[in-house]
């Protein structure tokens, strides 16, 4: 700078103004004090208002940026909890379904074998009921046979031998012809 | 523009291919407009007051409304102030960097309006091409860097400097003559004349190449078939036009950028 | 203009501005080339490359900026 200074000296010292290439690369003094004032305008200006200002923005801008993202993280989360208890209601619903299914099986199988085993009982009494009208049929028949039987011989006896026998001895020969002919 | 305009009608285009002014200095000194109690009053003088006012101007609309969603001119603000502070000042000079937030935006934003003059319509003339900015942003960066550098390294600064002791001995005072002499010297020079150069040369080429371009077509009924230059002057300049955006933006970075690393540089003086 | 080495500075300014020009032209691509390997070799590192190769542009353009100056101290005569 002493050097350029010192050209300087010596360029006003020529009268620099009319000279050739020098007095373009040397400072003019009026320019200098404009310039210095000019630049102090600016540097004045940023340093009291343009900094403080931005640098205030930045800070508003950032802090509603991290807002911003925070409430979106809040309503991420509350979507998550919707989404988790969606998905619950949806397992609960699915549960229940299938049990209301397996409950409906069940009692369908239960309807069935209960009406099998009814069936299956009514079957079995009317078939007991038979059998034992048969045997009772079969015992009276026996019995109605065996009185014809008794009969029909001793009238056939009594029209052969030609004479009556008294009761007790009626009796008698029809049990002992009886177990004659079961004997045969 | 009253400049070229002047150029332009002394230009000779019976014997020249290219309009170019007797002096440099035409293309880049302005008649005083008017004079307050001595201090001289000239359109480049009310340019860098504009400058600062636009740079103010687009800090203020941009940032205005504590907005949580942003319209796009404050999205593309709020991206410009947002690269300086986290690619600049904490991505070189680190957690330290807030500290000297406010210059290097400041020094961003007006060398960015500054370096886009040079391409707006109407003022086609880039303040930084005159010395006066960048030397005194050169300066004001190098008492920055020199006090950080003593102030946390006292006069190791100084002598580490010259006398590396991570350098064979043998080597420590070429090694530290170049250091000396790049650190304490160089760099203020370079830097100041790195964004003045790059605007003088860029102004230049505009300035020369459409006007010489409008010019020659204009001529083309006085001078005929050799008036046709102007059209390759024209879009060799119209080239250049959408070179000089890029280059006004990378320009204003690299200032910028550069009065990090230094800055970085003194803090974190390892030698 | 015969004779006259007056006339010559300007043009000879040129010529030196020039010659000056392609040491710091060399040493920049040098310097971008083996960034831009660096980068391409380790991307993670992009950002501390980036700053080391503008802080060696920022040195080897420091040649051609002083011949810059030159040019037109030179050519004020």
């Amino acid at each position: 700078m002493q050097f350029l200074n010192a050209l300087m000296v010596l360029a006003t010292e020529e009268g620099g103004e009319s000279g050739g290439g020098l007095s373009l690369v040397l400072p003019h003094p009026e320019e200098l004090i404009a310039g210095i004032l000019a630049f102090l305008i600016v540097f004045f200006f940023v340093w009291r208002k343009a900094l403080p200002t931005i640098n205030k923005t930045l800070e508003a801008r950032q802090q509603a940026i991290s807002g911003q993202l925070s409430e979106a993280e809040e309503s991420k989360r509350e979507a998550e909890s919707l989404l988790t208890d969606y998905r619950a209601q949806l397992a609960e619903a699915k549960s229940e379904g299938n049990r209301i299914i397996e409950e409906a099986r069940t009692a369908g199988e239960q309807l069935k074998a209960d009406v099998v085993a009814r069936a299956e009982e009514e079957a079995a009494q009317i078939l007991d009921k038979a059998r034992e009208e048969a045997g009772n049929e079969k015992t009276r028949a026996l019995a109605e046979a065996r009185r014809e039987v008794g009969q029909i011989s001793v009238g056939l006896a009594e029209k052969i031998v030609g004479e009556s026998l008294d009761d007790k001895m009626q009796q008698d020969l029809i049990d002992r012809y009886l177990a004659d002919l079961e004997r045969l | 523009m009253a400049q070229v305009i002047l150029a332009a009608s002394e230009c000779d285009v019976v014997n020249e291919v290219i309009c170019a002014p007797a002096n440099v200095n035409e293309l880049f000194e302005f008649p005083t407009i008017f004079t307050i109690g001595g201090f001289e009053v000239t359109r480049t003088i009310i340019l860098m007051f504009l400058a600062a006012f636009v740079a103010v101007g687009i800090l203020y609309f941009g940032l205005r409304k504590q907005q949580l969603v942003p319209t796009k001119f404050g999205a593309a603000v709020e991206g410009m102030v947002g690269f300086v502070r986290d690619g600049i000042a904490r991505d070189v000079i680190g957690p330290e960097g807030t500290k000297y937030l406010p210059y290097l935006m400041a020094m961003f934003f007006f060398l960015l309006v500054g370096n886009l003059f040079e391409v707006t319509p109407l003022i086609n003339f880039p303040i930084t091409s005159r010395m006066a900015i960048p030397a005194f942003l050169a300066l004001v960066t190098y008492v920055i860097f020199m006090f950080v550098g003593f102030a946390r390294n006292n006069f190791r600064y100084l002598l580490d400097t010259i006398w590396p002791k991570a350098v064979p001995i043998g080597l420590r005072w070429l090694v530290g003559l170049i250091e000396l002499f790049s650190i304490f010297i160089l760099r203020p020079i370079t830097l100041a004349v790195r964004l003045f150069a790059n605007m003088v040369a860029g102004h230049l080429m505009l300035t020369l190449l459409l006007t010489s371009g409008v010019i020659f077509v204009a001529a083309i009924p006085e001078i005929g078939v050799k008036g046709t230059i102007g059209v390759f002057w024209f879009g060799l300049g119209l080239f250049m036009f959408l070179l000089e955006i890029l280059i006004g933006v990378l320009q204003a970075y690299i200032f910028t950028l550069l009065t990090a690393i230094y800055i970085e540089s003194s803090i974190h003086f390892e030698h | 203009m015969e004779g006259n080495i007056e006339a010559l500075v300007g043009p000879l300014s040129l010529v030196g501005y020039g010659l000056g020009a392609i040491g710091p032209g060399i040493g920049i691509g040098i310097v971008a080339g083996n960034a831009i390997t660096a980068m391409a070799r380790q991307p993670e590192m992009q950002g501390t490359i980036r700053t080391t190769m503008f802080l060696g542009i920022a040195l080897t353009e420091a040649l051609a900026l002083i011949g810059f100056v030159l040019f037109f101290i030179a050519s004020a005569g």
